[in-house]
């Protein structure tokens, strides 16, 4: 049995990975959940934007908070470029996936071929920075990334809920006819989403880039438990898809520390499986 | 004339499921449609509303071409849909379903007066505004469906089988309904297979048979015609 010291680090280093996870899956959900596109290129989007503020940090010494706001303009214009390939050929939400992991193969060779297959690593003066809180230690670069997650979340959520355009996506989601019956532009509205979504890609982008190793073939590592982080937090719902990434995070922390680091990828698919099983009301 | 189609003609891919459709409804009128199922009711009505493309013929809100617009703007010309089957946004609350029904910016503009005047039409769904419209009874989603195309604060509603699938007594509170929306100014359109309701509300109606107008006039002359006295009221 490990001290409760290790299990209070370990749940905490979870919730901040779970942060992360969330993050990343924000943008999934949305276009899961309210344009009915499984957009698996996503994770290869996110390791574009990891590898371009990378870049941009060792070559201009660009600091990746300057970065990120280069990055979410371009990044929204790709999302609207992806859609409009989307539109032209028809996807929908099974072709999605063929089309998307497409997508991701092309973007993670284009990846090596600009920066090879090695490993690298965004060497910045604040990554190894972390306050000690009692007798834990919190980095500082996951405790920002999971504050920005939490707000864009919770901002998302908020705009989802009270504006007239959150209004209007999830409409469509449920009847479009009906939605555009009603004046919402249904088109304008998914190119506006597609652009948000990829833009949060390249957000989460940075933070992979500040706090993990990158290699073009890392952009498949995260796809199974952000896939189980999306549907456990029910597609299309922001704070969801941050409460179930911190909550997996923490569960596959707790299980590394009290089994062993091979067990961490069993916790996600089996809280995916048991509650899939079980269909809880909230769920 | 508020609306006027001459000679309107809608298809699904080759299928022609109206020919040459010409109907009028005057400022103010409530006219009726009434047909057997399959006739294309709800198709004219839903190429009224822009859902669907017509692919020939004329169609003129106020003397404006209605067949060029796009969907999303048809709205904001002054035509909201009570469409069939009520198609409220399950997952939504009541007021959010009703906010949708005034997404376009003038009738945006009016939001917190419509929706007084909706709550006071229907007082049941103030009490329930928060409740997701999905868990609603029947009748309370009709209300919602047309609360919804009143918020839209339109010139013309459509209204396509209100009394569909609803418990007699509550059939007679939606006609009432229907009747009050004229009042306030706005016409109607109704597409109805509940004959006898239909024609009793109506200042004009159509009969509409295997995508085609066979006949019109004021509701008396049409009972009187031996054809629709067989084929609709079975006497």
């Amino acid at each position: 049995m490990p001290s409760f010291t290790l299990l209070g680090q370990s749940l905490v280093s979870g919730v901040l990975v779970g942060g992360l996870y969330g993050l990343v899956a924000l943008g999934l959900s949305l276009s899961w959940g309210l344009l009915r596109l499984v957009n698996l290129a996503h994770f290869a989007f996110a390791f574009l934007g990891a590898y371009l503020v990378y870049q941009m940090g060792t070559s201009w010494h660009l600091s990746p908070w300057w970065a990120v706001l280069l990055i979410v303009p371009l990044f929204f214009a790709l999302g609207v470029v992806q859609h409009a390939i989307f539109l032209y050929f028809r996807v929908v939400e099974l072709t999605s996936l063929l089309v998307t992991f497409g997508i991701s193969v092309i973007i993670e060779s284009a990846l090596q071929w600009i920066w090879t297959a090695d490993f690298r690593r965004f060497e910045t003066p604040y990554a190894s920075v972390s306050l000690k809180i009692g007798a834990m230690y919190v980095p500082v670069v996951e405790l920002i990334g999971c504050i920005a997650a939490a707000g864009l979340a919770w901002a998302t959520w908020a705009w989802l809920r009270w504006t007239y355009v959150g209004k209007a996506l999830r409409a469509t989601a449920e009847d479009p006819e009906i939605a555009v019956a009603f004046g919402v532009n249904q088109r304008f509205l998914s190119f506006l989403l597609s652009g948000v979504c990829a833009a949060y890609a390249g957000i989460a982008g940075a933070f992979i880039a500040l706090i993990s190793t990158l290699a073009p073939s890392q952009i498949w590592a995260w796809l199974g438990v952000v896939f189980a982080v999306v549907i456990i937090g029910r597609l299309g719902n922001p704070l969801g898809a941050l409460i179930a990434g911190m909550l997996i995070g923490a569960a596959e922390s707790v299980a590394m520390a009290t089994f062993s680091p091979a067990w961490a990828p069993v916790v996600s698919f089996s809280a995916l499986i048991v509650l899939l099983l079980w269909q809880p009301d909230w769920l | 004339m508020l609306l006027e189609a001459r000679q309107l003609r809608v298809a699904y891919g080759d299928a022609t499921a109206v020919w040459d459709a010409s109907l009028e409804v005057d400022e103010g009128e409530i006219v009726s449609v009434i047909g057997p199922n399959g006739a294309g009711k709800t198709t004219l009505i839903n190429a009224i509303a822009g859902l669907l493309r017509c692919s020939g013929g004329e169609l003129r809100l106020d003397g404006h071409d209605l067949t060029r617009v796009p969907a999303h703007r048809v709205c904001a010309q002054g035509i909201a849909l009570v469409p069939e089957g009520r198609r409220l946004f399950t997952r939504m609350s009541v007021e959010e379903n009703l906010e949708i029904g005034c997404y376009v910016p003038a009738a945006r503009a009016a939001r917190s007066a419509t929706l007084e005047r909706v709550y006071s039409l229907f007082p049941v769904l103030r009490e329930r505004r928060d409740a997701m419209a999905g868990l609603l009874s029947g009748g309370q989603q009709q209300m919602v469906a047309i609360g919804r195309a009143l918020m839209a604060c339109p010139r013309l509603m459509l209204f396509d089988e209100p009394s569909l699938g609803l418990a007699p007594a509550i059939v007679d509170d939606v006609f009432d309904v229907v009747r009050r929306v004229r009042e306030e100014g706005v016409s109607v359109l109704l597409v109805e297979q509940n004959v006898l309701k239909a024609m009793e509300i109506a200042d004009r109606a159509y009969v509409l048979e295997q995508g085609r107008i066979v006949s019109s006039g004021v509701p008396q002359d049409l009972l009187q015609q031996s054809h629709i006295r067989e084929a609709y009221l079975g006497v």
